[in-house]
């Protein structure tokens, strides 16, 4: 009798592959007219848009309904030993959605997920030759074609129906201490891609490739080459040519004026600055490109002469709001340096520049809204205090409906060391150590003063890791959803940062929150640790609900 | 991939054990580290983790050390970070190199058109020697695991009493607690964990009275976030307290004079406190 309806089973299930099949070969070309445009049914971009808001009009579920939250499916990646530096895999990417189809990532592996039920449709992995697996960030989506990226520079194209690789390229050597985690960013017929390293004083870039063949459309230098404009921020060519300047984060982008916005990584040598006087642009900055040439139309420098590996590489993200009666196109970043500044997007003027934490490194900000770091706190051989990073690469969120950005911040204090004293040092030329008594906090900053609006503190017996933190999503339901750094995924209302609802997770939350609307639901998806969790409003609450 | 042979699979679950220590102490520039571990332990781990290639051979180099200052420093600087002639640290022809094999190549017949001499009269052997002493270079600035630490007891030790005079021995006593602690730690975590003392002894540990309408707990805290306390009680049980409504949290920190005295603390006062317990013996 069991064995019967096995084979039936097995029957039944060869007859609907039979029938899907056809169906999937054009089941997941991704409409490349809905790039750009507030995601509702897909979340196509690493940001879900251009914007980097974060932010969805969605609001079947709300401040009113969230309490029925209801798990759905969760996937756990089982297949995976422990990786160089990594004992468990640890989801990082923020999953693309594009219909029905779920992909995500973690190093040297991708992977593609039923968005109904979590099953698992194909993985592909990757064998690096060396790179650095602190993590990878996610996926770019063209077509039919994603586009990924190995720790040891190679970009690679796979299909996304079926998983399989339809090229690969190379864009810097790991010999010279490059990695790559970034979710590459798909831009009209552009794929950019940027880079990361520390240990040996790399020049960091930005690239663009063709979707087609991976051919480079053009290449951004983090730092200036000899008769350059901010070669004077630098004593010497050499300098220059080694450092740093990753650009290890996705950006963001505005398609009226054609601008891409990037987040620059940490100056090099890391902690070592005596060999490298000056501003040292452009690392630890905010740059504004244009899409189809790399042209620097404009920068700001939130860290300048960047001693305490401070990467900038914190999203600027994109608001159109009014600003004294006048609408105004604007750029907000809450910089891993404790510092908060919203910009004039079309020319990188500033109209808030403050620190969102308590912090003793700045002296004041310069004409430009610039803050003017204190050389008295640059790490040096007895030790230094001042904070620890204030945020990293988890993503913020904002909320027109609100106002408010969003950011999980820390704040801490490290003793930061100089170990390499020599006038020409190298690598990371120092250390920190930190002082256990950190906090997070998960803070709604009004755009137009800097000030938090409110802020939740979370009760934590140990400190907040600034490795990994919980990454932000906020709707149009007055809701806010993100996690804490015991396992706890959490859902505040978005106003006033009232705890509405929890859910104890089997680890931290990795990643950043998306959400979208499949099957007439909404779905909230989310990573901790190696698991993707998988929300919608449970049927009673769904019923009650508006679409 | 699925380990095939146990001793594979035990290798592979101890280095997972070593790698959970390590850890979070080196994911820095994408991360941060919260200890400062000990070289010698993870240097090779972080080797790996930032897949640095092959670990140059110590011996080899230090063998090829004085043939560099003889015939190489001149021009590239005592460290090989260049000087009148370019930083071998960031050449790609080194750190493509592996024990040697292209380095030693590339040395017999030098580069003399761009002034590059030809070391054709050494022995193969010490052309490879100088390529492990370039490697022991890159290794000294490319792996952070391995950084050797530096004397950082530049304060002074008069002022430092001083400090701790007025400041520390309300709680503390020199012949008491504060005895020995150089023996104990190295300056590096002497400094940090006398600003912040790990929280590993009992009486160091955070208590807290919870009180709901109907009921009063007392003991360790154990685990704190928004939804649950976890108190261990004075027959050492541990209670969970769900944090409703109406539970009111009372905590009481043996540590809190230290938290309060790190956003007060100067550098200067740091460092010669550091000075002085150092010399306590």
């Amino acid at each position: 009798m069991k064995r019967h309806r096995a084979r039936a089973g097995a029957l039944w299930r060869i007859v609907c592959l039979g029938a899907l099949l056809p169906a999937a070969a054009h089941a997941n070309e991704l409409d490349m007219a809905i790039l750009g445009k507030p995601p509702t049914t897909a979340w196509p971009t690493f940001n879900g848009d251009y914007s980097g808001e974060r932010f969805s009009s969605l609001r079947q579920i709300n401040d009113s309904n969230v309490t029925s939250l209801q798990l759905q499916w969760s996937y756990r990646i089982s297949d995976v030993a422990a990786q160089r530096g990594a004992p468990v895999p640890v989801i990082k990417a923020t999953p693309l959605l594009v219909n029905g189809t779920l992909y995500f990532t973690i190093p040297n592996n991708v992977y593609a997920v039923d968005a109904r039920t979590g099953t698992k449709l194909w993985s592909y992995s990757w064998v690096d030759q060396g790179g650095h697996l602190v993590g990878n960030r996610g996926l770019g989506m063209y077509k039919s074609w994603l586009y990924f990226l190995g720790p040891d520079n190679w970009v690679i194209c796979v299909d996304s129906n079926t998983g399989k690789e339809r090229w690969r390229k190379q864009i810097a050597d790991a010999r010279l201490q490059y990695f790559t985690t970034t979710a590459p960013l798909v831009v009209k017929d552009h794929v950019l891609v940027g880079v990361g390293g520390d240990a040996m004083d790399i020049r960091g870039f930005l690239v663009a490739l063709n979707p087609d063949d991976g051919a480079i459309q053009w290449k951004w230098w983090s730092t200036p080459g000899a008769g350059e404009p901010g070669i004077e921020t630098w004593p010497n060519v050499n300098a220059a040519m080694h450092g740093g300047g990753g650009t290890w984060q996705p950006g963001t982008y505005d398609s009226e004026l054609n601008l891409i916005y990037w987040g620059t990584g940490n100056t090099n040598p890391v902690f070592a600055g005596q060999g490298r006087k000056g501003a040292n642009l452009y690392t630890t900055s905010i740059v504004a490109l244009d899409l189809d040439s790399g042209k620097l139309a404009w920068h700001f420098q939130v860290s300048p002469h960047d001693t305490h590996d401070w990467d900038n590489t914190e999203m600027p993200v994109l608001i159109d709001a009014n600003i004294e009666g006048k609408p105004r196109k604007l750029l907000a970043q809450a910089a891993r340096n404790g510092w908060f500044v919203v910009l004039d997007r079309t020319n990188g003027k500033a109209l808030v520049s403050t620190p969102y934490v308590q912090l003793d490194w700045a002296k004041g900000v310069d004409k430009r809204g610039q803050p003017i770091p204190d050389p008295a706190k640059e790490p040096s051989v007895s030790g230094t205090m001042t904070i620890t990073s204030a945020t990293n690469w988890m993503s913020p969120s904002y909320s027109p409906v609100t106002g408010l950005f969003y950011v999980n911040a820390v704040q801490g204090v490290a003793i930061y060391y100089l170990l390499d004293t020599d006038a020409r040092p190298s690598g990371y030329g120092g250390t920190l150590s930190s002082l256990g008594t950190s906090t997070r906090f998960l803070k709604a900053i009004d755009i137009t003063t800097g000030k938090a609006r409110w802020q939740h503190e979370y009760p934590n017996l140990n400190g907040a890791p600034s490795t990994l933190g919980p990454g932000l999503l906020s709707t149009a339901g007055n809701l806010v959803f993100t996690g804490d750094d015991q396992g706890n995924l959490i859902a505040y209302s978005a106003d006033q940062g009232k705890i509405l609802w929890h859910f104890r997770a089997s680890s931290a939350q990795s990643n950043g929150p998306i959400t979208y609307m499949h099957d007439g639901r909404q779905w909230v998806v989310l990573a901790a640790g190696d698991t993707l969790y998988a929300y919608t409003l449970a049927p009673a609450a769904l019923t009650r609900a508006d679409p | 991939m699925r380990p095939k042979r146990p001793g594979v699979a035990s290798r592979a679950a101890s280095l997972i054990a070593v790698l959970a220590v390590f850890v979070p102490s080196v994911l820095w520039a994408q991360a941060e580290p919260s200890t400062a571990s000990s070289p010698a332990r993870s240097g090779s781990a972080v080797r790996e983790f930032l897949g640095l290639g092959p670990p140059p051979d110590a011996a080899a180099a230090q063998r090829g050390a004085p043939i560099y200052a003889a015939n190489c420093a001149f021009c590239h600087g005592p460290l090989a970070r260049g000087a009148e002639g370019p930083s071998l640290v960031y050449s790609e022809l080194v750190l493509q190199d592996e024990h040697g094999a292209t380095v030693a190549e590339f040395l017999k017949a030098g580069r003399p058109e761009k002034g590059m001499p030809a070391f054709a009269n050494m022995s193969d052997e010490q052309r490879k020697e100088i390529a492990e002493f370039l490697h022991q270079q890159i290794e000294d600035v490319a792996n952070r695991g391995a950084y050797q630490p530096r004397n950082i007891l530049l304060g002074d030790a008069k002022k430092g009493a001083s400090y701790v005079g007025k400041h520390c021995l309300g709680c503390h006593s020199l012949s008491g607690d504060l005895a020995g602690l150089a023996q104990k730690w190295r300056p590096v975590d002497l400094q940090r964990y006398w600003i912040m003392p790990p929280r590993k002894t009992s009486d160091r540990a955070i208590t807290a009275t919870v009180r709901s309408p109907r009921a009063t707990w007392q003991g360790r805290v154990q685990e704190m976030d928004d939804f649950r306390l976890v108190l261990v009680d004075a027959a050492g049980e541990p209670v969970v307290i769900a944090r409703d409504a109406g539970v009111t949290v009372e905590l009481h920190d043996p540590l809190a004079p230290h938290v309060a005295m790190i956003g007060a603390l100067s550098d200067s006062d740091m460092i010669n406190v550091t000075a002085y317990l150092e010399t306590i013996k």
